[in-house]
This record gives C-alpha cells, structure tokens and sequence, in this order.
C-alpha cells in the first residue's frame, strides 16, 4: 500500500482515499467502519471506511473478506489488492492519525480523549463519503465503547442512514470486515516504515507489535528513551506505558 | 532581618570570541541542567509555517516564533565558575555562548504581541523614551 503524503509527513494526520465507483453514485449503497491500531503504544491508529452497493453485498462475500485480526499479514495485503481491484463497485477511505497528533489531543490543556477522537474520525470519513455522492443508507460500525450511545449518535448525525453498531462488528458484517482490512494494511505498512523525523541515525525497527505488554516493544522504549525529550513522535505520550518510563528514567518536567 | 548582598561576577572579557548558540525558551520547568540533544529532537522535527513555528515536546503541542534581542543588546547564557554553599558568599560566572535572538515557545498559543518576553524585548526602546533626555 502507497501511504503517499504520510511518507513525507508523518507528524500530522492523512488521508487516504480510493476513487469512488460510479455505481456508488447511482445506487443505495452500504458502508463499514473500523480502525486499526487503537491499543499500541507506538505508531498510528487507522480509520477506515469500504462501501459498495447493498446489491453487491454477496459479490463482496465472494472475496472472501473476514475480520484481519483472524489473517496472517500476507492474506490481508492479498485481500486489500483484491478490494483495490474491484474499483468498479467497492471505494475506501482512510484516515490516518498520527501518534503525534494522538499524543497532543490526549494531552492538550482541554482534554480531547481517544473516544472522542475516534467518533469525530470516523463521522468525518461517512460525511467524506456523502459528500462525494455515495447513496448511503446502511452503516455498520465496530466499536469498542457502548454501542447503543455511539449507535444513538451516529443515527442523530446521518438521519436516513440505518446505523448499526456492534462490539466485534468486523466478524459479523463483510463490509466492516472489509474496512478492518484497509485499516490494518495501512496501519502495519506505517508502522514497518516509519520515517523518523528526528536526527536518531540508524533506529533499530525492533519493536515488536507496539502493544504495551509485547517485550520487543517494552525493550524499545527502554533504549529509545532520552532524558530530557522523552521519546521520537513515533511514540504516543499520552500513553500510561510511556509516562511511566519518563517518570522513572527521564527528568522531570512541570507544565 | 537579614539582607542578600553578595555580588555576582560575570567574566565578560570575551564576550566577542564566544560562540554564538541557537537558544530556545520552553514554556515549562525542565528539572535538568547539561546538555541535551535540542538539534536531534527539537530542531529536527520544528515546523516553519507562515506567522509560527510548531513543534512537540513531551507529546504537547508547542507554537513559537524566533524574536531578536533588542537592538545595542547581546544575550549571555552564563555558567557558574564555582557552586558555593551559600548565598551570602559572591558568585562567580563566566559566559559560555552568547545569542542576538532566541526562538521562544507557548503551550498550544500562538505566538502573540502580548506574550512577556516579546514586552521585555520592547522595554529598552519605552525605557529610553521614559527616562531618556528630553529635547527641546
């Protein structure tokens, strides 16, 4: 996958969009959301939307689309490939978010939190879609939170559209499971190349997952910790792992 | 009631010769005096926009501009010869680099005619309007 402007900047958001097919344009048409990325400690969290036809929802089952945490990195880069091809009936859409910008929201003096983050991403990318024609009439979204709040808000925003959000969403509907896959094919392709944009030298691309409790990622933030900067943008210092590796090695700083 | 009167020495004699240091102003306390990898981390990743700069330290967004030291004035970044035990003895500091501008930041602000620093930069000019002779 080409990140495009994330490559050359990688400190702000992006956005990443395929064309959308005509026959998105003409007919009702359903759409999936998901994200990838929300828990790591490093790197970006991806939102991604996939829409097609409701008529081509059984085409769309053909490809064989499944949630990406249940396949191997290969098969989900194999399965983007095949969603990319079907530009005739199937577009996407990404959003980026940079760990740096996760780490300044989390942390801004008026708190903006990883939930509201989330929401705002992914009501932005199904206003993205509406205003470049897609006839949307289903949503279907995976969420992490209370469903029945989120599903409350989004039905209030997009009155018209028959939302539906469920824990695990990305297993239930293929749409979703589609979205799932744009996510995390964009969310691992950041990570594997990520351009640091410090002046570290060689940084050794060691870090496991980026989960917290990975200890290839726990020895990274070991090594990459400076005293006084804390860490490269790559990592999100909103996080609990990261503010206690600075409390304990790195110098104190008062805001 | 007891009065501090020990005298700070600054060893200006080579002011001219010193070198001249990129100098930024963070809008927090740093519990650190030594060296730190300013270029590597801070410098590396500050963003020029048009009226700003911005940049992260410790995952807050900072915005900031570069401002000059006033004019006729040169700014000293000192270093204290010898750590005394207490502060009725003098004090001795010799000037390690020297600057004419400084890049300043502000917590999430942009930067703006009324933050201190850019007053304090002004002060000499309105001091001297002050206090200065009056012509007729």
């Amino acid at each position: 996958m080409e990140l495009g402007p994330f490559e050359t900047d990688n400190a702000v958001n992006c956005r990443l969009t395929s064309q959308i097919p005509d026959v998105c344009q003409t007919e009702d048409c359903c759409l999936g959301i998901d994200e990838a990325g929300r828990g790591p400690v490093l790197g970006p969290m991806v939102y991604g939307i996939c829409f097609c036809p409701i008529s081509k929802k059984d085409k769309l089952k053909e490809l064989k689309v499944a949630d990406s945490k249940t396949l191997t990195e290969t098969e989900r880069e194999n399965l983007f490939e095949k969603l990319d091809g079907a530009k005739s009936y199937i577009g996407w859409a990404l959003q980026i978010l940079s760990p740096n910008t996760i780490s300044t929201s989390m942390l801004q003096r008026t708190k903006y939190n990883l939930n509201s983050l989330s929401h705002d991403t992914a009501i932005g990318l199904v206003q993205y879609a509406l205003d470049r024609g897609v006839q949307l009439k289903e949503v279907f979204v995976d969420t992490v939170g209370p469903a029945d709040r989120y599903e409350d808000k989004l039905s209030k925003l997009f009155p018209g559209i028959k939302v539906t959000v469920r824990p695990k969403a990305d297993s239930l509907f293929p749409i979703v499971s589609a979205a799932s896959i744009c996510a995390k094919v964009a969310r691992d392709c950041a990570v594997k190349g990520w351009n640091f944009a410090e002046d570290l030298g060689e940084v050794d691309t060691n870090y496991g997952s980026g989960y917290p409790n990975d200890p290839k990622t726990k020895a990274w933030l070991l090594k990459y910790l400076d005293p006084v900067f804390g860490y490269p943008q790559f990592v999100r210092f909103s996080w609990s792992t990261a503010q206690t590796l600075m409390d304990s090695k790195g110098v104190t700083v008062h805001w | 009631m007891s009065c501090n009167t020990s005298v700070i020495r600054v060893q200006a004699s080579s002011v001219e010769q010193t070198q001249r240091v990129p100098v930024h102003l963070m809008p927090c306390e740093i519990e650190h005096n030594g060296t730190a990898r300013v270029s590597q981390y801070l410098t590396a990743t500050t963003k020029d926009c048009k009226h700003e700069k911005t940049v992260s330290f410790r995952g807050r967004g900072l915005r900031g501009q570069e401002i000059s030291c006033p004019q006729g004035y040169t700014g000293l970044v000192l270093k204290e010869i010898n750590k005394l035990g207490s502060d009725q003895e003098d004090r001795t500091v010799r000037v390690s680099s020297v600057f004419d501008k400084l890049t300043y930041w502000n917590l999430e602000t942009p930067p703006n005619s009324d933050d201190t620093v850019v007053m304090a930069m002004d002060w000499p000019e309105l001091a001297e309007a002050i206090h200065g002779p009056v012509e007729d």
